[in-house]
C-alpha cells in the first residue's frame, strides 16, 4: 500500500473541530467535537441505507470524528467475518463439481480431468449395465485372494443384488477411481493415518485388503488398524503414518498392481477401510458417516475407463460393531458387489477432510494435496460429513456447516431456548442429511432432526 | 422544523404502513403509528437540512438544499417511509410502551444476540455481561421519567435494521464507558502501565514550516468525505480494507485501489502546492520524504510502547487523544 506522508497523517489527525450542530445530539454523548449522528444514521449509513444527502452528511462527521469511526467500526456485524464463502476450490474440484459458479474458472480447465469425468461417466454407464452384482462372501475374497477379487464380473452374483444394493446404498456410495480402482473409505478423522494403514497392509498381505481404520476421537486419537484376514496390524506409530502417508499414492498403486496382475483387463483393488471403534460411541460416530469417496484421477485413459467398465464395483458391507469383533479375529466378512450407481454428477468427488492444527482441511485427490476450506475464529476440533453436508465444530460452540462439500460454510448456533451452546464442540455425529447430534466438552449432547434449525438436548 | 401541517399527511400515508408493520399486534394503534412515522419524517427533514447548513462542498449543499426545498414533495416522504423498518420499528416503539408481547418478541429475539455483540465488541466476557446487561436495562428503560418508563428504543427510527442499531448504541455505549475509564486512570496506574514512558506525540520538526501544512490541509480539503473518511480509517485508525469495505458498501480490492490513488494524489497535491508556495522542486520532495522516514520511526516505537501498555484493543488511541486534550 502506498505510504502518505507524514504530514497527512498530521493534518488529518488535527482536523479542525467542526461548529457543533443543533438536533443531532444523542443523550449521551461522547466529545462535543462535533455532534455526533445517532444510532439511528451511523446504522442506516453502515447499512447503504441513507440518501446520499445523509450519507454525505455522516461521512463528512466520520472523516473527522474517530469516535464514531470507531463505533461504526464495532458495530459491524460480526457473523459475516466467518461465514465467508471461500473460493479457494482448487481447479480438480471444479472440474468436478457441476455447481461450480460463474465467476469460476472454466469448468473442466484441467486438461486430463476430462479423461477423468468421461472415464466416471463410462463406468457408471457399464456398471448400470453389468454390474447388477450380487454378493460376495468375503471368506471367498479372501481365501482366494486378489485374482477371484479381480477377476469378477461374476453373473451368478446376482441374485441378491437388490437386497443388497439396497442395503449399501444406505450406508455407502460409490465412485469410480482411477484405474477403475475402487477406494471404499469411511471417512475418518485423519485419513493421513488411513493412508498410512493402506500402505502398511498392502505389502503385508499381498492381496487385496482389508485395512480397518480405526477412527479416533477428535483430539485423544487411537488407533488401531486390522488387516483382514490376519492379525491386526502393528499401530503405525506417528512418524510411520506420516511417511506412509506420504508414500501413500506409491504404494497404492503397487497394490493395484497386483491384483491387476492377476487379471490383465480388470484392474481392480478393493480397498475397503471401516472405522469402527473399540468403544461403541465411535462406532457410532464414524459408521453413522457412510460416505465413501472415491478418486477420480487425472491420469486414467479411455482405456483405463474400458477396463473400468469391465470391473465391479464391490464393497464391503458390514456391520459396524461385527467388523470390530471379524477385523479383530481374522475372520469372514460379507462383501458384497455392489452396483449402487450413482449419475456422475452427482458423484461425491474423492473428498478426505481432516483437521489439523484447529483448520479443516480437504482433500481431493486422497491425501496427496489438502487445501483449507473453513475459516473459523476458533479452531475446529471435529467434523462430519454426509456426502456433500459437511459439519464442522470447535471450540466455544462453533459449528460450521457447507452443504456443497466445503465450497460455502454458513455458521450453526445452536441454541435452545435461547441459551446458545457455548462450550467446545467435541464431536458431531451426523445420522443422515439432516439429522446431526454434537457432544461438547461439557458432556452434553445436543441433538438437531432439521439440519440444526433447532435443537434440543438429550 | 417541525410543520404542523404535515402531520395530517403523515397520518395518511400510514394508513397501508401500518398494515404493513403488524403494529397492531403490539397493541400500537393506528394513530400512534402515523405518530411515530409523523416524528420521523420531521427528524428526517431537520436532520437533512442541518446537514445541508453544515455542508461545505457546493456539491453537496446543493443537492441537500434541493432535498430540503422540495421536502414537501410526499413522494419523497411516502418513498422515505416505505424504506424504514417498518415492522422492527413497530416493534421497538410498542416494546418502548411497555406492550408485553412485544417484549416478549424482543427478548426472544434479541436477547442472545446482545451477547453475543457485546462479547464481540469487548473481547471480554466480564465486560461484555456488563455492557449487554446494562444496555438491556436501557431499552427496557429502568428509569422511569414522569411515570413514563424512559426506554432507549424510543430513539429506533426505522432507518437501519434494529439489530444494527443495538450493535450501533452497544458501541457507543462501549466507547463512552472506555473513554470515561480511560479518563479515571490514576496517575500510579498510568505509570504502571507505562503510558508515560509512551513515545511522545511526534512533535512534528515541520511545524515551523507553515507552507506544508496548508499545502496539506489543501490537499485533504479538496478531497470528498467519503475519500477523507478512507484515509482516516485506514492510516489513522488502522482499518483493514475489508472493514473499510465493508462499511462503505465497496469491493476490498475498491479500496485498495482508492487509497493507493489517494496516496499517489495526497503527494502530487502537497508537491503542487509545495512548489506554488516557493520550494524547489527537490525541497518539496525532500520535505515529504523527511517525513514518511520520521513517521516510520515514530510509528514503530509508539506500537511497541503501545503493546506494552496496552489495556484496551485500541490504546493506539491515547497519545492521539492526549493531543488534542493538550491542544484545547
Amino acid at each position: 500500500m502506498t505510504e502518505v506522508p507524514k504530514i497527512v497523517y498530521d493534518r488529518l489527525r488535527a482536523a479542525p473541530p467542526e461548529q457543533a450542530l443543533p438536533g443531532q445530539a444523542l443523550p449521551d454523548e461522547v466529545a462535543p467535537r462535533r455532534a455526533h449522528p445517532d444510532a439511528d444514521l451511523l446504522t442506516a449509513f453502515a447499512e447503504q441505507a441513507l440518501t446520499a444527502a445523509e450519507r454525505e452528511g455522516v461521512l463528512a462527521h466520520l472523516a473527522l470524528c474517530d469516535d464514531c469511526r470507531e463505533v461504526v467500526s464495532l458495530a459491524l456485524p460480526a457473523g459475516d467475518l466467518v461465514p465467508t464463502p471461500i473460493a479457494i476450490e482448487t481447479e480438480a474440484y471444479r472440474a468436478t463439481t457441476s455447481r461450480t459458479p460463474a465467476r469460476r474458472q472454466p469448468i473442466f480447465a484441467w486438461p486430463s480431468l476430462r479423461w477423468a469425468a468421461l472415464a466416471a461417466a463410462v463406468v457408471v454407464a457399464a456398471s448400470v449395465l453389468m454390474v447388477r452384482s450380487g454378493r460376495w462372501n468375503h471368506a471367498t475374497l479372501l481365501s482366494k485372494a486378489v485374482p477371484q477379487v479381480a477377476a469378477t464380473p461374476t453373473p451368478n452374483l446376482s441374485p441378491s443384488a437388490s437386497s443388497v444394493n439396497q442395503q449399501v446404498s444406505q450406508s455407502v456410495t460409490v465412485a469410480p477411481t482411477d484405474e477403475a480402482k475402487l477406494m471404499y473409505e469411511l471417512p475418518s478423522p485423519s485419513p493421513k493415518k488411513l493412508k498410512a494403514e493402506k500402505a502398511q497392509s498392502l505389502p503385508l498381505q499381498g492381496r487385496s485388503v482389508m485395512a480397518l481404520a480405526q477412527s479416533q476421537n477428535a483430539s485423544g486419537q487411537t488407533a488401531t488398524v486390522s488387516a483382514a484376514g490376519s492379525a491386526p496390524a502393528p499401530l503405525p506409530n506417528s512418524s510411520a503414518m506420516d511417511a506412509m502417508a506420504a508414500r501413500a499414492p506409491g504404494v497404492g498403486a503397487p497394490g493395484i498392481g497386483r491384483s491387476s496382475e492377476a487379471v490383465e483387463v480388470t484392474s481392480e483393488a478393493v480397498t475397503v477401510e471401516a472405522a469402527p471403534s473399540s468403544d461403541g460411541t465411535l462406532v457410532a460416530q464414524n459408521d453413522a458417516l457412510p460416505i465413501e469417496k472415491a478418486k477420480l484421477a487425472p491420469q486414467e485413459t479411455g482405456a483405463n475407463a474400458l477396463q473400468t467398465a469391465e470391473s465391479q464395483k464391490t464393497a464391503l458391507q458390514k456391520n459396524p460393531a461385527a467388523v470390530g469383533a471379524a477385523s479383530a479375529a481374522g475372520r469372514t466378512r460379507n462383501v458384497t458387489s455392489l452396483a449402487t450407481l450413482t449419475p456422475a454428477k452427482t458423484l461425491a468427488p474423492a473428498v478426505t477432510w481432516v483437521i489439523t492444527a484447529g483448520v479443516l482441511q480437504r482433500s481431493l485427490d486422497g491425501g496427496q494435496s489438502w487445501q483449507t476450506t473453513s475459516h473459523s475464529d476458533h479452531p475446529l476440533l471435529c467434523y462430519a460429513s454426509y456426502n456433500a453436508d459437511v459439519w464442522t465444530g470447535g471450540q466455544a460452540g462453533t459449528l460450521l456447516h457447507s452443504v456443497d462439500g466445503g465450497i460455502t460454510w454458513e455458521q450453526v448456533r445452536p441454541s435452545i431456548k435461547a441459551q446458545a451452546l457455548s462450550s467446545d464442540i467435541t464431536h458431531i455425529d451426523l445420522h443422515g442429511p439432516t439429522e446431526i447430534f454434537v457432544s461438547t466438552s461439557n458432556n452434553e449432547v445436543w441433538g438437531s432432526a432439521d439440519a440444526g434449525k433447532t435443537w434440543a438436548k438429550k | 422544523m417541525p410543520k404542523p401541517a404535515q402531520s395530517g399527511e403523515g397520518a395518511d400515508l400510514a394508513a397501508p404502513l401500518y398494515a404493513r408493520s403488524g403494529a397492531a399486534a403490539y397493541g400500537l394503534s393506528a394513530e400512534q403509528f402515523a405518530a411515530i412515522l409523523d416524528e420521523i419524517l420531521r427528524k428526517h427533514r431537520s436532520q437533512t437540512s442541518a446537514q445541508s447548513s453544515a455542508q461545505s462542498s457546493a456539491q453537496s449543499s446543493a443537492q441537500t438544499s434541493a432535498q430540503s426545498a422540495s421536502q414537501s414533495s410526499a413522494e419523497h416522504d411516502a418513498a422515505f417511509c416505505a424504506g424504514l423498518r417498518l415492522e422492527e420499528l413497530a416493534l421497538a416503539r410498542a416494546c418502548a410502551a411497555g406492550n408485553e408481547r412485544a417484549w416478549q418478541d424482543f427478548i426472544g429475539r434479541y436477547r442472545q444476540k446482545l451477547h453475543s455483540m457485546a462479547m464481540h465488541i469487548t473481547r471480554d466476557a466480564a465486560h461484555a455481561a456488563e455492557l449487554a446487561d446494562s444496555l438491556f436495562a436501557d431499552l427496557y428503560g429502568v428509569n422511569v421519567r414522569d411515570g413514563v418508563r424512559n426506554s432507549k428504543l424510543m430513539f429506533y427510527t426505522g432507518r437501519g435494521s434494529l439489530e444494527g442499531w443495538l450493535r450501533t448504541v452497544m458501541a457507543q455505549e462501549f466507547i463512552n464507558r472506555y473513554r470515561k475509564q480511560k479518563r479515571t486512570v490514576s496517575l500510579d496506574e498510568k505509570t504502571e502501565e507505562g503510558v508515560q514512558f509512551a513515545a511522545p506525540v511526534p512533535e512534528p520538526a515541520y511545524a515551523s514550516d507553515q507552507r506544508l501544512e496548508a499545502a496539506t490541509d489543501e490537499a485533504l480539503a479538496e478531497l470528498s468525505s467519503e475519500d477523507r473518511f478512507t484515509l482516516a480509517s485506514y492510516y489513522l485508525d488502522g482499518r483493514t480494507l475489508a472493514e473499510i469495505a465493508r462499511t462503505l458498501g465497496l469491493h476490498e480490492s475498491s479500496v485498495s485501489r482508492r487509497l493507493d490513488r489517494l496516496a499517489t494524489g495526497l503527494r502530487k497535491r502537497i508537491l503542487a502546492g509545495l512548489r506554488m508556495r516557493g520550494m524547489s522542486h527537490a525541497q518539496a520532495a525532500e520535505a515529504l520524504e523527511t517525513d514518511v522516514r520520521d513517521l516510520r520511526l515514530s510509528l514503530r516505537s509508539r506500537l511497541t510502547q503501545d503493546s506494552a501498555a496496552t489495556t484496551f484493543p485500541d490504546s493506539r488511541k491515547v497519545p492521539a487523544q492526549d493531543t488534542s486534550d493538550g491542544s484545547d
